[in-house]
Formats: C-alpha cells, structure tokens, sequence
C-alpha cells in the first residue's frame, strides 16, 4: 500500500510536470511592441524616383527596432535595434536617391537613453551588452541587413541539381522595375517583373507585435524582435524545360557580420510536415557563441501558392563568403553602411530527381530576420496533451484497478476462511 | 507437450505402416494404375511432400511481395502521381476494405463454394488481376484504377492465405504442420523484405529503360512485381492438378478448412476477448500504417538514403521472421501471456516515443519494433483460444480479423491526413497514443483476468499442474491436455496469427462423465 502511494505521488507529479509545460508553453507570449509605419519618411512629394522606403518602428518597453525595407536598387530590408523607445530614423533624400552617400540614412538616438541600456541589452544578452558598448556607447547596438541581389537559373540537363551545369545569365534584382509600395496598405507584395516574361519575383514583409507563427506553411515561430520575408516567383518563364533558381543573398552585419550558417535539426515538423531541419544564418560578436541577429529559414520552398505536403520542395544554402563592398547593389546599405563588410550566400531550390520550376512555374520561400537568437520551436499544447493523457491514463488504470483488487481482497478474506473448500 | 510429440510420432509411424501396406495391394490389383512411380512422383512420399511444399510457399509469395509496394516505392508514387499522403495511405485501405467483411467469408468460400483447388485458382487469380490493374493504372495515371487494382487485390490477398493454410493442413496434417507452417511464413517475410529492398532498384532500371521516372516507370515496375503474382498463379495450377492427382491415387477426401463461423456466437463473447479485440486493433494499426509511410521519415528526418531507408523499414518483417519461434516457444514455456503482452506494447512504446523525439539512430527503434511485434503476435493470439470454446474459436478468429481490418482501413487514411496537415511528429504521437489506448486495455485485462481466477496469466507451470489434476480426473491419460489447436486448425486470421498456430493450445475440455 505504501508502495502505491508513492507510486501516486510520482504519477500526480508526472501529471502536474506535463500541465505545468502546457501551460507555459501558451502563456510565453507576454512581450509586445507597438508598430508604427510610415511610408518614405520625410518624402512630401507622390512617390520618389526609383523606389520606396519603407520605414516599421517596433517600439518595445524601453527599445525600438527599426524596420526598413526598401526597393531603390536590389531590395533589402534593414533592421537597427536601438536601445531607446523613441528613436526615429532620418533621412537625406537627395543623396539618399543618388544612392552614393553614407549617412543619409540615419538612426538618430535621443541623448538620455543611456541609463536604460542595461534593461535592453538583458534580453540580448550580457556578454553583447559589453561588447556592444565598447564598440558603439550610444547608438544603435545591433544592425544588419539582408538584400536579395541576385536570381540565378541553370538548366539542370542531367537532373543532378548541381550548380556545375549551364548558368543563365543571371537576374539582377536592382534592374528590375519594382511594383510601388502603397501608404494604404503598406505589407502588400512587392513585386518585380521579369524581363521576356510575364512573370515576377515578389517579396512581401510582415512584422509583429507580439510572438507566434505565419499562416501559411512554412509557419514559421516569429517573436515581436523578428520579421518575416516571403519570396516567390510567379510564372516567370524558364529558359530551359529542366531549369532550377537559385536566389543570392546578401547580408551586412555592421560590427558583426553574418559569417557562419548553422544548422539546425528539429523534432519538431508539427507546423512545417516532414522538414526537420532549419538554417540559422547568424551575425555574432568576435570568437563568441552569442548570437546577435540572424537570418533564419526552414529548409523547404514551395511549388505551390497554396502549399501541400506534395509541393515542398528541400532547399539548400552554400557558405557564406565574403564579398566586396561594391557587390552591395542596395540603396539602403550605401546610405546607411559606411565600411561594409558583406556576405553573400546562395540558397538553391530542388533536389536531383525533384520535379523541375518547369512543373509548376512557382516557387515560394520564407525568411525570418531579427535580432537576438533565433526563436526555438517547442512541443505544441496539443503533442503535450495528447502524450500527457495518453501516458496518464494507463497508469491510472493501473492504479484504480490495483486499488480496487486490493479493498477487494481485504473484503474477501475474512468470509474466505469460513468458506468451504471445494 | 511430450505426449503430443509421441503421439504424433506414433501416428506418423502408424500412417507410414498403413501406407506400406497398401502398396501390394493395390500394384497388384492395379486400381491406381501408379503402382512403380518413383518418390518424386508419389503422393505418399515425403520426397513428394517437400515438392508440394515449395509450390505451396511460394503459392503466398507474390500476395506478400505486392502487398507492400506502395510502401517500398513511396517517394516515387508520390511524386510521379502527385498524391498527398492522405490519397496515397488509400492503396492501403482499399487493401483492407473487403477483408472487413471476407474474413468471414474467406473460409466458406473454400469449403462450400468453390473447393479447395478452385477456391486457391480463384483467389490467385484475383490477386493477380488486382495487381495487373493496380500497375494499368499507375502506367495510364489514372489513380481511381490503381484504387480499384489494390481492392481486387484485397479480395484476394487474405483469402489466399487462408487457401495456403488449409493445403499445408491437407497435405501435412499430424506430420510435419507445424514446420510447414513456419515456413510457409519466412517465406511471406521473404516476400515483404525482398519488395522492401529491392523494387527501388527494378524502379530505377525500368526509369533508365524508359528515359526518364515517371508514372510510366512506375507502371512498368509494378507490372514487374506483378509477375510474382503471375507466378503464384502458376503455384495455384500446380497445386491444383497435384492435389487432384493425390485424391485420386489415394482416393482421399477433399481437404476443407473446417471452420464454422456463426456471427450469433458474437454475443456470448467474453468480456476478456473484446479487450484483446481492443490490444490487436489498437496495436496493429501503430504498425502497418507506420510502415507504409516509414521511408519518406527515415530520409526526412534521419538522412537517410533512400536504399537505406527501405532497409531499415523492412527490419521488422526480417527480425519476425527469426523471432517468432523463438519467442513464440518462450511464451509457450513460461505461459504470463498477458505479462507478456504489457511487456511488447511498452517496448513498443518505447520504440515509437524514440521515433518521436529524439534523433537516436533509427535501426535501434525499429529492432525493438520488430521485436515486441513478435512477441505480441506469440502472447496475444493463442490467449483467444483461452476465452473462446473451441466451437466459437473460427468466429472469434474471424472477428478479431475483421476489426483488424477496419481499424486498419480508417488509420490508415487518418494518418495520412495528420502527416499531410500536421507533420511526422503528431503522426507519431498518434501512434503513441493508440499504443497508449492499447496498453489500457491490457492492463484491464489483466485485472479482468485476475478476478476471474487468471486463466490468461497462468504460468506454464501453474498451467501443467491443473492438466495434470484434468487428466486424472478425468480418467483419460491418453488424452493430452490443453489439446494442441490441429484438428479444425484452419481458421481464417492474419499472417501473424498462423505463425503462432503452432502454439495455440485449447483448454482442458471438461472432464468426460
């Protein structure tokens, strides 16, 4: 009896262990920011020549993330994280649109925030915190920016998606005549289209408030200190039956550069079925482990607007490698980046034996940018419960069933003595 | 269990005697007009025997082969049909469908209906025809012909085995039916492991063949596998002509199955039996329906090629193969069957919750998988034959098949809508949790039993103890009890339940008055 007391202990505590994570698990998403946009800051006129500024305030308790997403030149997206709420970002738009000086894109802090430093740079972390004030003691502690330069096309003769095959003169995403972006509804698509084609390569940016995940597959966990970044391509003709796309990265990290991919492998397919891995393409401080900014996406693109398990489609990631700062074809980064130190990567849709861009005619592919680490996947509420019932019942079963043949056999026992034996 | 053994010894001897008497007899009256026929030929030979036996095991082999060839070609069928998973796991539950209700039927069929011999022609011809539709679809990509290949396919494939079964007791009753038996399923294991490894290679010859994968490859390796089928065919014509030839040369009976399914009988089912109902349905369905979609999650999550993922998805079907003898003997000498059975479904609990959560390597939990599915199949069947008066044996049987099958039938599609919306994780925690619903019932089982006097989870010991008080009583010592299953043996139940024939012992009957 002892024994089964004990036993009921453990399993209670079993119990309350698995609701106690059900319970965190939902009730993580406390942190908040506020979103202010505004479109082409500081620009009276209609719209400015050759694309638009996008500017996302994300205003946290006692920091703001800037968000800038702009289509002059290659389309890149910008995010400064500073350590005040009321930063504000200005800009110079006459040099700005000649895209050749630095600093006319400016982050400009408020001169009393410093006291507050210690509170932000918790959440990122403390070892950033002192590195980060060495480097740069009043302004923004964390900047990178992430321009998508290049679409490649190969034709894949011999289906071995392997870049050694014929290359297509490449698409240079500067050049192309970009979609206006539009005050009313400022997370429209942004598309760009492609030359002898009907088709085009559209980018659209999302930023949040608060934790969760993106709709549509490849549902990635976001926080209120990350946006995402949907590319797709639609309907752009191949120049070959058998061709494949590769997109080329560009990424500037300010003092810390986005040197290293890391990948990750996960448990966790619940939102994105049967893709295991994720890559973590991360900016750190100097021979430290501590990451902070990253870029992140789930391994997978999709061949269809409406993605289904059968429309994925693996892709992967060359290392990154360091380029020349001319090879930044962005606006934003000549404006903001005085000594750019950049790396440019590869990431390449299909497998050998995948069916080819020809099948469908659209690819789909989402990123995540942000400052700090990387948000992790955890065990939804629902795998939680289902294990938690599941292995709570039979033990209760067990217990239940030993406790009542027990009291049954107490019972039992005095009127079996008098009971004859047959 | 060694009065058995001499008993059969004794009959055999006695056949053998019987047997060479005759022989004068009947050259010199000429009757059979076979009187100097070599070994070979003669039916009452062993040599002849073993010949039967050859056509006999491999009579099952293309069934097994095919059963399994969405699972071994699921990358490919996917891709080149542009299935979800929820559409491909339907080759499977058309599979299962007709054997919800012809598993009762499977047998009448045999006896009544069709005969032995026209009864095996008939079902290989369906297994064949469904096969061959099967491929005609996949080569024309129409997906509701592959649907309806694999249904035909079904109403063949388990009938067919109940067919074999009742060859073996035809031709090998009170001699070497249990050996017979054993090896007629290493040979549906071979059948299973053999697809499993080697029809990702035929896909990417007849790929090479054709210029480029595609359903049109596709199709031409499922018409390859569907020659094994064809050859299983030819096994039903020649076993057919042979058995036909037996009857006339030794002027014997045509065999039946024996078995009497009375669906009425369902009612007096114990409470004990529906909770087996519950532990078999329960745990099958975390087992075939995971093999089925097994390959795409080894090469998914574990990186693995895909050679080596179909490897390491057919290791059950190769660790049974040896296991359960083995194992089936352990449980027969040492009884606990229902301890026995809590200890396979935590293994294979344990077995799936490694599958789910961590990145272990994958041959370690499918070694332990393929090993409780053993055991389970040695622990789980014969206990039906403790619960069940012999006379209601078939119809339990029967039952307990059907709702295998409709379970079956229903996870196989609902695991293929989980893994289309909800990922691999939430698959296996599915499988988990219906191996959790699995272990409640077992153990209220063995609570059940244990309040009803613990028939079930007697030790052998215990077990021999009371035979021994039954014979005296009864006064019967040449009678053995619990009567080894062999008389009615055929009864028509899963591959996994004829492996364990050889173990299904019946209670003591009631003392003769």
């Amino acid at each position: 009896m002892a024994a089964g007391t004990v036993k009921t202990r453990r399993t209670f505590l079993v119990i309350f262990l698995f609701f106690s994570l059900l319970f965190s698990s939902s009730g993580q998403s406390s942190f908040t920011r506020q979103l202010i946009v505004q479109l082409n800051p500081g620009w009276s006129a209609p719209a400015p020549p050759g694309g638009d500024l996008l500017h996302i305030r994300a205003v946290g308790d006692n920091d703001t993330l800037h968000f800038l997403f702009c289509s002059q030149g290659a389309p890149t997206l910008l995010l400064v994280h500073t350590n005040s709420s009321s930063s504000s970002v200005k800009v110079d738009w006459t040099p700005f649109l000649a895209r050749n000086t630095t600093g006319s894109l400016r982050v400009e802090p408020e001169s009393s925030v410093l006291s507050s430093t210690a509170l932000v740079f918790s959440r990122v972390g403390d070892v950033h915190l002192k590195s980060a004030q060495t480097l740069n003691p009043h302004t923004q502690e964390v900047n990178l920016s992430l321009s998508l330069s290049q679409l490649l096309e190969y034709d894949d003769i011999n289906d071995t998606a392997s870049m050694t095959s014929d290359l297509f003169p490449p698409y240079e995403l500067q050049n192309l005549s970009w979609s206006r972006m539009n005050s009313s509804d400022p997370f429209a698509p942004l598309c760009g289209s492609v030359v002898n084609s009907s088709g085009s390569i559209c980018l659209q940016l999302s930023a949040f408030e608060s934790e969760g995940r993106g709709q549509s597959w490849p549902r990635l966990l976001h926080t209120a200190n990350s946006s995402q970044l949907g590319v797709w391509l639609d309907g752009v003709s191949p120049r070959a039956a058998r061709s494949r796309f590769m997109l080329e990265l560009q990424a500037v990290g300010g003092a810390y550069p986005l040197s290293r991919v890391d990948v990750h492998r996960s448990i966790d397919d619940e939102f994105t079925p049967s893709i295991f891995k994720a890559s973590h393409w991360v900016s750190s401080a100097n021979g430290s482990s501590e990451v902070v900014g990253f870029v992140r996406w789930r391994s997978v693109a999709f061949r269809r607007s409406k993605p289904a398990l059968e429309d994925a489609t693996p892709c992967r990631n060359s290392a990154p490698r360091p380029q020349s700062s001319e090879a930044a074809a962005s606006g934003l980064i000549r404006a903001f980046y005085s000594n750019v130190e950049t790396f440019g990567l590869n990431v390449s849709f299909g497998l050998a034996g995948e069916p080819f861009y020809n099948s469908t005619r659209f690819l789909s592919w989402t990123l995540l940018m942000g400052v700090g680490s990387p948000p992790v996947d955890s065990f939804s509420a629902l795998v939680v419960a289902v294990m938690a019932v599941g292995l709570g019942a039979p033990v209760l079963v067990l217990l239940v069933g030993g406790v009542w043949i027990c009291a049954r056999k107490r019972a039992m026992e005095p009127t079996a003595a008098y009971e004859p034996i047959n | 269990m060694a009065d058995f053994e001499e008993r059969r010894s004794l009959l055999g001897d006695e056949d053998e005697r019987f047997v060479g008497d005759r022989e004068p007899q009947r050259g010199a009256g000429g009757t059979g007009g076979t009187g100097a026929m070599p070994a070979i030929c003669d039916p009452r030979h062993l040599l002849h025997r073993v010949v039967v036996l050859v056509f006999m095991c491999f009579l099952g082999f293309g069934s097994y082969f095919c059963y399994d060839n969405p699972a071994a070609l699921q990358t490919q069928v996917l891709q080149d049909l542009n299935l979800n998973t929820e559409n491909f796991m339907r080759l499977y539950a058309w599979y299962s469908w007709p054997n919800v209700v012809l598993c009762f039927f499977g047998g009448f069929l045999l006896d009544r209906v069709f005969g032995i011999r026209f009864g095996t022609i008939i079902f290989s011809v369906f297994v064949c025809a469904g096969q061959i539709v099967f491929a005609t679809g996949a080569l024309l990509n129409h997906f509701w012909l592959m649907e309806a290949g694999r249904f035909i396919f079904g109403i063949g494939g388990e009938s067919l085995a109940v067919a074999q079964n009742t060859y073996a007791v035809n031709w090998f009753k009170g001699k070497e039916l249990n050996l017979v038996f054993g090896l007629q399923l290493s040979m549906a294991r071979l059948g299973s492991t053999v697809n499993m490894n080697i029809m990702g290679w035929v896909y990417n010859k007849v790929a090479g063949l054709v210029g480029s994968p595609g359903y049109t490859a596709l199709g031409g390796s499922l018409m390859i596998a569907a020659v094994t089928c064809l050859f299983s065919l030819i096994c039903a014509l020649v076993l057919a002509y042979l058995d036909k030839r037996a009857e006339r040369i030794l002027q014997k009976e045509q065999g039946g199955t024996g078995e009497v399914i009375k669906l009425t009988d369902v009612k007096d089912f114990p409470l004990t039996l529906w909770l087996i109902f519950i532990i078999c349905v329960c745990y099958y369905v975390a087992i075939f329906p995971f093999i089925g979609l097994g390959q795409v999650f080894f090469i998914e999550k574990f990186n693995f090629s895909p050679a080596e993922a179909r490897a390491v998805n057919s290791i059950v079907y190769i660790i049974s193969a040896p296991a359960s003898p083995i194992l089936g003997f352990l449980v027969d000498k040492t009884g606990r069957n229902v301890v026995w059975v809590i200890i396979a479904v935590t293994a294979t609990l344990a077995a799936h919750m490694m599958l789910a959560f961590t990145f272990w390597n994958p041959w370690i939990a499918m070694s332990l998988l393929g090993v409780s599915y053993s055991l389970l199949a040695c622990a789980l069947w014969p206990m039906v034959a403790f619960v069940v008066p012999e006379h209601q044996l078939g119809t339990a049987y029967g039952f307990m098949q059907s709702i295998q099958n409709l379970g079956l039938a229903l996870i196989a599609m609902a695991a293929g809508a989980i893994l289309d919306t909800r990922g691999y994780l939430v698959l296996e925690v599915f499988f988990c949790a219906c191996i959790c619903m699995a272990l409640m019932a077992v153990v209220m089982l063995y609570f059940v039993d244990y309040l009803r006097g613990g028939d079930l989870n007697q030790s052998a010991a215990a077990r021999a103890r009371l035979q021994k008080e039954a014979t005296s009583d009864a006064e019967n010592k040449r009678r053995p009890t619990p009567r080894p299953l062999l008389d009615p043996s055929v009864i028509t139940c899963p591959q996994e339940c004829f492996e364990m024939m050889s173990f299904i012992r019946l209670p003591a009957p009631p003392p003769a008055l």
